[in-house]
């Protein structure tokens, strides 16, 4: 029987997949994409606690969560083309615009 | 081993291993295919959680929307080098190391919580009830929702408008 | 408001109601002479309510609570006109009415802003000294007393852009400080003792032998330390020579007629309770007698005109207060007020000499009777009256203190007290010798001062007589029953001093230096003012700049350091821990992913 447990510790690893991703993606697409994996583990997390703990409110938010990722891509990449275009290029780490 | 351990096996495997390649393979536009992949399979865990609602969700928005808008977004900028992207990677170690001390934090958290294991009997299709939340308590929200998504929609054609 | 106590909150409002004036509107006090004339109009109806008062007799007292409290007012303010209260009040309005009249020649030559700013001074101080005069409880007199002590401040300080005339001022203000600390002190104490700031409830309660409270002693003892500094006894009395350096009339006033025997006039006011401690009156005689002395033989050596007559007022003081502490307080407040008169002459007198002459060394002077005459009359009168001579005023208040001190068998402090009637004669004779007679040594032409410096002073001279003569007649007060020998005696210890001045510096009979040569340790001690100047310089060197260094040093290294220790911490720390700021989104993502570690720690350690 697949347990709960089962479902979070899947999407733990599919969370730290996502972050080794954002720690070590030089291309800013590709922190991007990091981003994506990690929410989506959270949303298995979501759907899993509704679904075992039957409720509803879960899956709601799951609905929100998925809506706003999407917007986020969509600013996101945008951002990136316009930072593409000023500094004529997409590496993160050469984008240390803001430091000290 | 039920039917349903099997499958979740399956889609265990298949996800990880799609979102390790997308974390790993140094051609963007691989990448991007992988993360299709991967939240196809993230829609087929919904699936095993008896949620086709989100699983329709998920395939429309994500491998639909999300993919889709990746690889606009890529072949938009390697037109505007005009060369192939190289997807590379720096201080995989360290990356690796706090990665895996994440999971273990989580992981060990997890154990040690009493997790209500028994899972509830088959459910409903829970999309109607979905829908009379959405439009019951959660309307404001949903209505600052689409704000905020026609904001997005904006600010994205904003930033990425040619100069002129 | 009852009637009786109208006149006199008339004389006190006066003068409060001038200083406003010139205090509030600034360019009628830039105006000067005109400030001048409002004040002394003010101090001139003043002066006239005060002469009503006196003349009616009147004893009074009306109070208004003040500090409330559960149970009553803590303290009162109000007024006490009783005979005491009278007379000074005459005697304050009056000097300070010549010395304001007096001040316009005399200060003419200032700018109009300085002259405006000196009446101002002037009418606060007239309405704290009437306060203080007027005050019927120890609480008001404090208030008054520490606001003639400002106003003693301001005034030495007048010429503020004098180094001296600065320094003078604080030396005043701080050395007098000093005994008001016992003052406020003993108040307090004796307020915790009886529950009563009033004169009136401590009268009635001493006179019910309800006083009788553990430490009364050491209370009252506190009480006279507020004397000490403000009558400048013994060792409080370095102040007054060197509060010479503000405007001549400021001394007459203050320093000689009103404010140094706030001092007396306390002890006096309070004598019903100073009865009750015996040893304190004792020791107050002793001081007093020993401070008349010590001062006396300064003035012997001192070259300076208003010096000598500075060392000549704290020598009178300590008459006063000798005879307070023999119980003859009659005897030493009748003499306050002769020596207000005289010595405002002679200082007025000195002035107007100074204001001639340009210097104050008598040894510049010289011959100056046959250029200025009247000033010279009237100069010899206040010195007749101060050495003792019958039948000016002054002498039947010495002899009166004298009789009192007598009669309170304390033989010591009577043998000082004669010693410097002597001395006393000895050196106003030296003045008068050696600046009114002998050989003239003063550049230029010292010519008659103008009549609004005369006017007062002649005015002033009448007025020691008129009032000599009116204590010979035995009118007035009935003082103290001296024995028979006492008059002869007082009479030919000033004919004593009269003749060694005369043959000193008259005659030329014996030269000073002689003398001098022969009472070698006495005037190097005297000229030294027995190294007491010293002495307070040396402390206030020692303890007070070291302990002031000290502090400066804590609080510069030590407070500051810390501080800048810090400081330069956190800068260095900001400088070394920037760049931890990389700009670089990843390694922010590496502390976010480090601060989830943390909580996991935190949960897996501590939250249970």
């Amino acid at each position: 029987m697949i347990g709960l447990s089962s479902y979070l510790v899947l999407a733990a690893l599919m969370f730290s997949i996502g972050l080794f991703g954002v720690l070590t993606r030089r291309n800013a697409v590709g922190i991007l994409l990091g981003i994506e994996l990690m929410l989506n583990a959270v949303n298995i997390n979501l759907v899993a606690f509704a679904r075992f703990h039957g409720d509803l409110l879960g899956l709601v938010f799951t609905l929100f969560t998925l809506s706003i990722t999407v917007a986020e891509v969509a600013v996101g990449l945008a951002i990136v083309i316009v930072i593409f275009r000023v500094r004529r290029t997409v590496e993160a780490d050469r984008l240390d615009l803001l430091r000290w | 081993m039920t039917l349903e351990a099997v499958g979740f096996w399956v889609v265990a495997v298949v996800l990880l291993a799609s979102s390790l390649a997308v974390v790993l393979t140094p051609n963007l536009f691989h990448a991007v295919l992988y993360l299709a992949a991967a939240l196809v399979a993230t829609g087929a865990i919904f699936l095993l959680l008896e949620q086709p609602f989100l699983f329709a969700v998920q395939l429309l928005l994500y491998a639909g929307g999300v993919v889709t808008i990746v690889v606009f977004a890529i072949m938009l900028t390697e037109r505007l080098i005009g060369e192939r992207v190289r997807q590379t990677s720096r201080h995989l170690v360290n990356g690796a190391i706090v990665a895996a001390a994440v999971f273990a934090g989580i992981a060990g958290f997890l154990l040690r919580s009493p997790l209500a294991t028994p899972r509830p009997g088959p459910v409903d299709d829970a999309t109607v009830a979905i829908g009379r939340a959405l439009v019951g308590p959660f309307a404001v929200t949903l209505e600052l929702l689409g704000v905020l998504l026609v904001t997005a929609l904006l600010g994205a054609l904003y930033f990425a408008r040619s100069d002129e | 408001m009852t009637p009786d106590v109208a006149l006199p909150l008339l004389v006190l409002a006066l003068p409060f109601a001038a200083f406003l004036l010139l205090a509030v509107v600034g360019p009628l006090r830039r105006t000067g002479r005109p400030a001048g004339l409002v004040s002394i109009a003010a101090i001139a109806i003043s002066f006239a309510a005060a002469l009503t008062v006196w003349a009616r007799e009147l004893v009074a007292e009306r109070t208004w609570g003040w500090i409330p409290a559960d149970g009553g007012p803590i303290a009162t303010v109000g007024v006490l006109v009783d005979p005491l209260a009278n007379a000074m009040l005459v005697l304050v309005t009056l000097v300070a009415l010549l010395v304001q009249v007096y001040s316009l020649a005399y200060l003419g030559d200032e700018r109009p802003g300085a002259l405006g700013r000196y009446y101002t001074y002037q009418s606060l101080f007239v309405f704290s000294m009437l306060g203080l005069v007027l005050a019927p409880g120890f609480v008001q007199m404090f208030v008054f007393w520490e606001l003639v002590g400002l106003c003693s401040y301001l005034l030495i300080g007048f010429w503020y852009e004098r180094p001296a005339a600065a320094r003078a001022a604080v030396k005043a203000f701080w050395i007098t400080k000093l005994g008001d600390v016992g003052f406020i002190v003993g108040i307090v104490l004796l307020w915790s003792a009886t529950g009563t700031f009033e004169f009136t409830d401590l009268f009635e309660k001493a006179q019910a032998n309800a006083l009788a409270v553990p430490g009364l002693a050491t209370i009252m003892f506190l009480i006279y330390l507020g004397a000490v500094g403000k009558s400048a006894q013994f060792p409080l009395h370095v102040w007054l020579p060197d509060a010479m350096e503000g405007p001549t009339p400021v001394s007459a006033l203050i320093h000689a007629a009103t404010m140094v025997t706030a001092g007396v006039y306390m002890v006096t006011r309070t004598e019903p309770l100073f009865a009750l401690v015996p040893e304190v009156l004792t020791l107050i005689a002793w001081v007093g007698a020993f401070t008349a002395l010590l001062a006396a033989t300064m003035a012997c050596v001192e070259g300076d005109i208003k010096r000598v007559l500075a060392y000549s007022t704290v020598s009178q003081l300590g008459y006063m207060m000798a005879a307070a502490g023999a119980g003859a307080s009659p005897a030493g407040f009748l003499h306050l007020l002769t020596h207000g008169l005289f010595k405002a002459l002679l200082f007025l007198a000195a002035g107007a000499v100074i204001h001639a002459v340009g210097t104050n060394d008598i040894f510049r002077m010289g011959g100056l009777f046959r250029a200025m005459p009247q000033t010279a009359v009237v100069f010899v009168v206040g010195t007749l009256a101060l050495a003792g001579v019958p039948p000016l005023a002054g002498f039947f208040s010495k002899e009166a203190v004298l009789g009192g001190v007598w009669e309170a068998h304390l033989t010591g402090p009577f043998l000082m007290l004669a010693l410097t009637a002597l001395l006393t004669a000895f050196y106003m004779f030296r003045v008068v010798f050696v600046a009114f007679f002998g050989r003239a040594h003063a550049g230029g032409h010292p010519h008659e001062a103008p009549w609004l410096m005369r006017g007062p002073l002649w005015l002033l001279a009448i007025l020691t007589l008129a009032v000599g003569i009116r204590l010979a007649l035995g009118g007035g007060e009935a003082h103290e029953e001296a024995p028979g020998w006492l008059p002869p005696l007082s009479v030919g210890l000033a004919t004593v001093g009269f003749v060694l001045a005369w043959a000193m510096y008259q005659r030329g009979a014996v030269d000073p230096a002689r003398v001098a040569a022969v009472l070698r340790p006495l005037d190097y001690l005297a000229r030294r003012r027995y190294g007491l100047d010293g002495l307070y310089a040396g402390v206030y060197r020692g303890i007070i700049l070291g302990l002031s260094r000290l502090i400066g040093w804590i609080d510069r290294y030590l407070v500051d350091g810390i501080l800048n220790a810090l400081t330069a911490l956190t800068l260095r720390a900001g400088d070394a821990l920037r760049y931890i700021q990389s700009g670089r989104a990843q390694d922010y993502v590496y502390g976010v992913a480090f601060g989830v570690l943390l909580l996991f720690v935190w949960a897996q350690l501590w939250r249970r």
